[in-house]
Formats: structure tokens, sequence, C-alpha cells
């Protein structure tokens, strides 16, 4: 066990025995570690050691949406999220029903206020080009086109909650496939799914976030972010370490929007503009330009950090040295990139630097927390650390080809917001958008299920369908009425007897086969139709297959000549979904009933119901 | 190489013991419903580790199709021997 893991246990035991300094070191901790081995043992210590510390935070409600689970992802994320100081309260949609959750009245996004909701879409969905009719103008078109879809969808869930909508792109396919064919053409995933990032990343609005998966596996590596074993197991979207990865960017995200904007960069000189000391090794001796590597790294540096000044970033000097030394090599060195006048403040004294920070912030009436302090001396990052914490710091590793490569990661300039440029053609593509008639077409859930051109098949258990059966009466718990349990010879047996009824519902649709998602066994017994088991895949909620499960009911019902079906609700921990189920279709609640509720629909007032879905029937045997 | 499912016993407390806030004494009947502590969390966390230090990787399904530690120890040993 490495030392991350060491520091945990003491924590644990600190925090257990009821040290009240414990939780801010799990803060520290939890803003830092990377690992999700480190993180899933800290969301641990969240949940049974400091559930007391972690209730006294500021809260942030976020919903959670996509084609994926979100387990352990939002634990992951929470550990995060308790590192910036805010505790999070999710609600997690339907998996990968997030259309759904965004469009419909019933849907998550109307349960009540929200901060921000994330989006994680389902790369299947994509509709890319074949390659016989591909080619370059239609596959950029179709990529915009998804594009414009997956953003109308943000827009709606933005207009219906203010929420800011955090949404994670399309990873790209780590595989070979089709080897180096894979970028000749935009029928292939890895084209056309970076087609869609780059369209998304350039027309997404101000209150869209993008978390860009594309660019943190490629960080990551392809390889290590992927995992079919978790897709297949429990649908997870990546591998533990890709998770730590998300849960570290969307808890970013979610600070930038929260925190102010770090405004100030306040640099030492000594071995961090230049090599050397300039006091003691003088004009000559510092090392500084294109005549040794190491000097040619500090002028790099000094590019760097010209560049974030190009970028509005006010830079400062905080040095210990006399100022007349200091000043030397900015008028005087030939290699130095950065002169004097880039320099908004310039303190080069004796003076310990925490004071001469409260100072230089007291002159340019900026807070302390808008400051960050950058030097290769672990000492004086230290003591700012101590004496004004509200200041973010970078310690320079000793290599100067690092320094670079540390400042940007430290992330404390990256813009929060996009240009006025920008929010003009955000516009333009809303305009554009709606001129195309996405507006239409997204507008609402009826259209929306329209487009979907769903169709399904209503059969009779079939010997061949009995397996898939058997496992969902033996695993739905959910959208499951009864949860009644059987095993496949009782299956077997009741499709044989004439006093049951029985149909399975596979449904496809544009996007493809979600196979065989619904069952139902209905017992009829003196002109009663009950529904004995009646379940449902949760993956397909919301696309009406109810509909068209309960105008099956009644038909069968009808022609056994039955004058009144029943309704059986069981209550379980888990099946809570389906509590309104029959009253929503206009079922009566009768009095007695023994277990669960029962429900009553006189047959002969029932009209079938109307839905967007084409069938495809057998008749029943 | 082959392990008997004593050491492999042995090497799964140790991994369980740096795990849990209160470490179960695990015996092949243990199952993860007589520990409160191990929720589904804390199985992810058993899993990646046990990975890690054991240097195994189990297949698609079958971590679920164990039923209690001794079924457990045996598959990591199943998986340490290779194909």
């Amino acid at each position: 066990m490495g030392a991350v893991h060491e520091a945990i246990r003491l924590l644990s035991a600190k925090g257990r025995s009821g040290d009240a300094a414990a939780f801010r070191e799990f803060q520290e901790l939890a803003s830092h570690v990377t690992e999700a081995d480190q993180l899933l043992l800290l969301a641990n210590l969240a949940k049974k050691v400091f559930a007391q510390a972690v209730s006294n935070l500021p809260i942030v409600r976020m919903a959670l949406l996509g084609a994926c689970t979100f387990h352990p992802w939002r634990h992951l994320l929470e550990v995060r999220l308790l590192g910036e100081g805010v505790r999070p309260l999710f609600t997690e949609g339907l998996f990968d029903n997030y259309t759904a959750e965004i469009l419909e009245p019933s849907g998550i996004l109307g349960a009540g206020q929200l901060d921000f909701a994330l989006l994680c879409p389902s790369a299947n969905r994509l509709m890319k080009p074949s390659l016989a009719e591909e080619n370059c103008a239609v596959g950029r078109e179709m990529a915009a086109e998804s594009a414009r879809e997956l953003l109308e969808l943000c827009r709606k869930a933005h207009e219906r909650t203010r929420a800011e909508i955090i949404l994670v792109n399309f990873p790209l396919p780590c595989r070979q496939d089709w080897g180096s064919f894979r970028n000749r053409t935009m029928s292939t995933d890895w084209t056309f799914r970076r087609a869609v990032n780059l369209e998304l990343g350039l027309t997404a609005p101000a209150f869209v976030r993008i978390c860009d998966r594309e660019y943190l596996e490629a960080r990551l590596g392809l390889e290590k972010a992927e995992d079919r074993r978790g897709w297949f197991e429990s649908k997870q979207p990546g591998s533990p370490a890709l998770l730590a990865v998300l849960a570290s960017e969307v808890a970013r995200l979610v600070a930038q929007v929260r925190s102010p904007m770090k405004k100030v960069l306040v640099l030492d000189l000594d071995n961090t503009l230049w090599g050397g000391v300039i006091g003691d090794d003088g004009l000559d001796g510092i090392e500084l330009g294109d005549t040794s590597p190491r000097g040619e790294a500090f002028k790099d540096f000094q590019k760097y950090i010209k560049s974030l000044k190009d970028r509005g970033v006010l830079l400062a000097v905080c040095s210990k040295n006399d100022e007349a030394k200091a000043l030397e090599p900015f008028g005087k060195h030939p290699e130095m990139v950065l002169k004097r006048e880039d320099f908004v403040a310039f303190y080069a004294n004796w003076e310990p630097k925490p004071e001469n920070l409260r100072r230089m912030a007291a002159d340019l009436r900026l807070g302390l927390d808008s400051f960050v302090f950058v030097d290769d001396n672990p000492a004086e990052v230290e003591i700012v650390r101590q004496f004004t914490p509200e200041v973010g710091r970078v310690l320079l590793s000793p290599d100067p080809a690092d320094y670079t490569a540390q400042l940007q990661d430290s992330r404390f300039f990256e813009p929060r917001q996009i240009t006025k440029e920008d929010g003009v053609r955000s516009e333009q593509y809303h305009a554009e958008a709606q001129r195309k008639g996405m507006e239409s077409q997204c507008a609402d859930m009826d259209s929306y299920l329209a487009s979907l051109e769903m169709v399904a098949e209503v059969q009779p258990f079939r010997s061949v369908d009995l397996p898939r059966i058997t496992q969902l009466i033996a695993k739905s718990n959910q959208f499951n009425v009864t949860t009644r349990r059987r095993t496949e010879a009782e299956l077997t047996a009741i499709s044989q007897n004439p006093e049951w009824g029985h149909f399975s519902v596979r449904l496809r649709d544009r996007f493809g086969d979600h196979g065989l998602i619904s069952v139902v066994i209905l017992h009829f017994e003196n002109g009663v139709a009950e529904i004995d088991t009646w379940l449902m895949s949760c993956r397909v909620l919301k696309r009406q297959v109810e509909e068209v499960v309960l105008n099956e009911i009644l038909r069968q019902a009808r022609a056994r000549g039955c004058r009144e079906l029943r309704g059986i609700y069981l209550p379980t921990e888990k099946n809570g979904i389906v509590k309104d189920l029959f009253s929503k279709f206009g079922f009566i609640p009768q009095e007695k009933g023994g277990l669960g509720k029962c429900y009553g629909l006189a047959i002969q007032d029932f009209r079938p119901l109307v839905h967007r879905i084409s069938l495809q029937q057998d008749e029943p045997t | 190489m082959s392990q008997p499912d004593g050491e492999i016993l042995l090497k799964l407390q140790t991994v369980v013991d740096g795990l849990f806030l209160d470490p179960p004494r695990l015996t092949h009947q243990t199952k993860a419903t007589d520990v409160a502590e191990w929720d589904s969390l804390m199985q992810i966390s058993i899993l990646v580790a046990v990975e890690k230090e054991f240097g195994v990787r189990f297949r698609t399904g079958e971590v679920e199709s164990t039923r209690n530690v001794g079924e457990f120890c045996a598959l990591i040993r199943q998986r340490m021997v290779g194909p």
C-alpha cells in the first residue's frame, strides 16, 4: 500500500476519534488524490466517518443523465466535490432515458431546484453516414446535425431548470478496426465522433460546459480508459481510472462556475524566470536563452507567461532580492522575453512573501483569492500557504523543462466564459437550428417519439424466447408490478394452459434493436382478467410501450369475453416506479386486495390508447 | 504456479484490512451480506484492490457468480494459474 493509502488510514483513525481538524485534511486529500482506488476509500470515509461534517457544507444539486450507470462514478465525483467545499445532492435519471427525463413533465428535471445537469449521451445514437452514401459534405452535415440535436436537448434542460449543463462529449474508439483508413472517411466512429465533438465545442452556448472526454481519454490513454467488462457487467462508461478522471473534471467544472477566477500571476525571479541567482551570479552568470538547454527552458517558460499576459492575466513579481539587482536582467539581458512593463506590480525586497502579497492585493484592489503564487522554493510556497491560504500556489519542480507544464496543469488560468464573439456565434447557431426546424423536431415529447420510428413486436411466449423471459422475470425489480418470480418450467406450463394469457414485446427504433423488453402474464377467471405479471426493462420507459402493452392486454381480455380487468401492485423496496401505473391509466383502486393494492377497470369503457409505435403482431395461439 | 486457497485467504485478509474501517475476519463461509460495511461501493474497492494485489483479471460475470469468500478465493486461484 502506498503513501496515500497510509495517509487515508491515519485520517480514518483521526476522524473516528473525533479530531475536528480531520475533515479539513480529508478535503485536502479529496482535492488532490487522483487514483480511483484512493477516491473509493475516501468515498467510504465520507459516508461512514465524516457524515456530520459533510452535512454542514453548502449543497449543490445535480441531475445525472446518461447512457451509463453512475455508480460508482457519482461517489468519486462526490469526493471530488467535497474537496471543492460543496456537498452534492444527486438525482439520477433512468438508464439511457435522458431524452424523456429532459422533455417529459414527469422527468427528473421537473422535480424541484437544480444547479447542474450532467449529461453523458450515448454514442450508439449517433447516425453516421454509410460507406455507400458517404461524401465529406454529407458526413459533415450529419455530424453538425447530431451536435445540434444534442445541444437543443441541453437548451431544453437549461430552459426548464436554469441549471448549468455539463455535457460529456463522445469517446473515440480505442481499437484498430479500420486501421489507417479510420480518418479517410466520415463513415468511421473515429472520424465521425471527432467531427461531432468539434461541432459541439464550437457551437455550444454559454450554459453548456463541455466535459471533454475525447481529450481526457487521449491523455489517460484510450486502452486504459476502455472497460468492456464493466460495460457488460454494469453499464460502466469506462474503467475506474477513467471514472476518476471524469469525476475530477466534472468537479473542476462545477468549481469554476462557483468560484472567482484567478487574475494575477505572481512570480519569483531566481530559478523561476532564469537559472541561478542574479545577486550572486550576476548578469553574465544567470542561465537564460538559447545558448544552453536550461537557458532555453527558462526562456520558453517566459514565453508561456507572456502568452498568459496576452490572454489577460496580470503579471507581478514577488522576489527576495535588492530591487536594483532584480531589475537588471529586465533592462539589460538580451534574452529576456518579459519586460518590466509587462508587470503590474514589482516587489523585490526582503519582506516575508505573504506580506508582499497582502500589499499587492491592496494596491491592485483585488482579493487575495484572485492571486496565484509561483516559486521554486518549497519553503516560500509553504509560508504562503500558512499565512495567505486564499492564494493559489504552484511549486515548480527542480527541472525548468517542466515549469510550463506545471503551470498549465495547475489550471488556475483557464478561461471561464466564452468571449462576446463566441456569444454571438452561439446565437447564430441557435438561429440556424431554428431555420433547420430542429426546434420543432425536438420541441415536444410527441414529435421526439415519432422521430424514433419505433416498431414493437408483440408475441405470445415462444420456446425460443423463454430463456430471456425467464431472465427478465428473475431479475426485473423496478418496472415490475408484482415481482412474481417463476422458473422456466413454470412458464412453459403457463404457456400451454388456456386459463393463462401471455405475451412479450420486442422494441426497435431507428437507433437499433432493444430486444425483448416486456413480459406480461394474465390469468382469466370468471370474466375477470387479472394482470399476474407486468414487467418492463427500464431502458425503454417513457417510450409508450406501456400503452402498447395495455392495448394488447385489453385485446386478449376481450377475446376471452372478460368484463373486467384487474391490476395488482405489490410494493417492494425497488418497484416504486410503478406505484401509480394503474391509476395513471384510469384503473380504479379497490377496497380489498389482501397484500398490496388492487385496481379494477371495466373493459367496455376502455378505448385503445394512442401511441407512436407501429405494431408487428402475431395472432395468439 | 498455484497457491492453496488458505494462502490466498490470508492475502485477501490483508487486502480487506486495508480497505474496511472495521475489517471482518474472513473465513471461506463469509458472505458480503454478513458484513455491514461490505456494500456495493466496498465491493468495487475490493475488486480493484484484488486485481492489483494478485495480478489477476476476472472475466465478465464470474465474480458475480461466487457466493462466498471461499468461492472467491477459488476463483482468484483459477485466474492466477492462467487460462
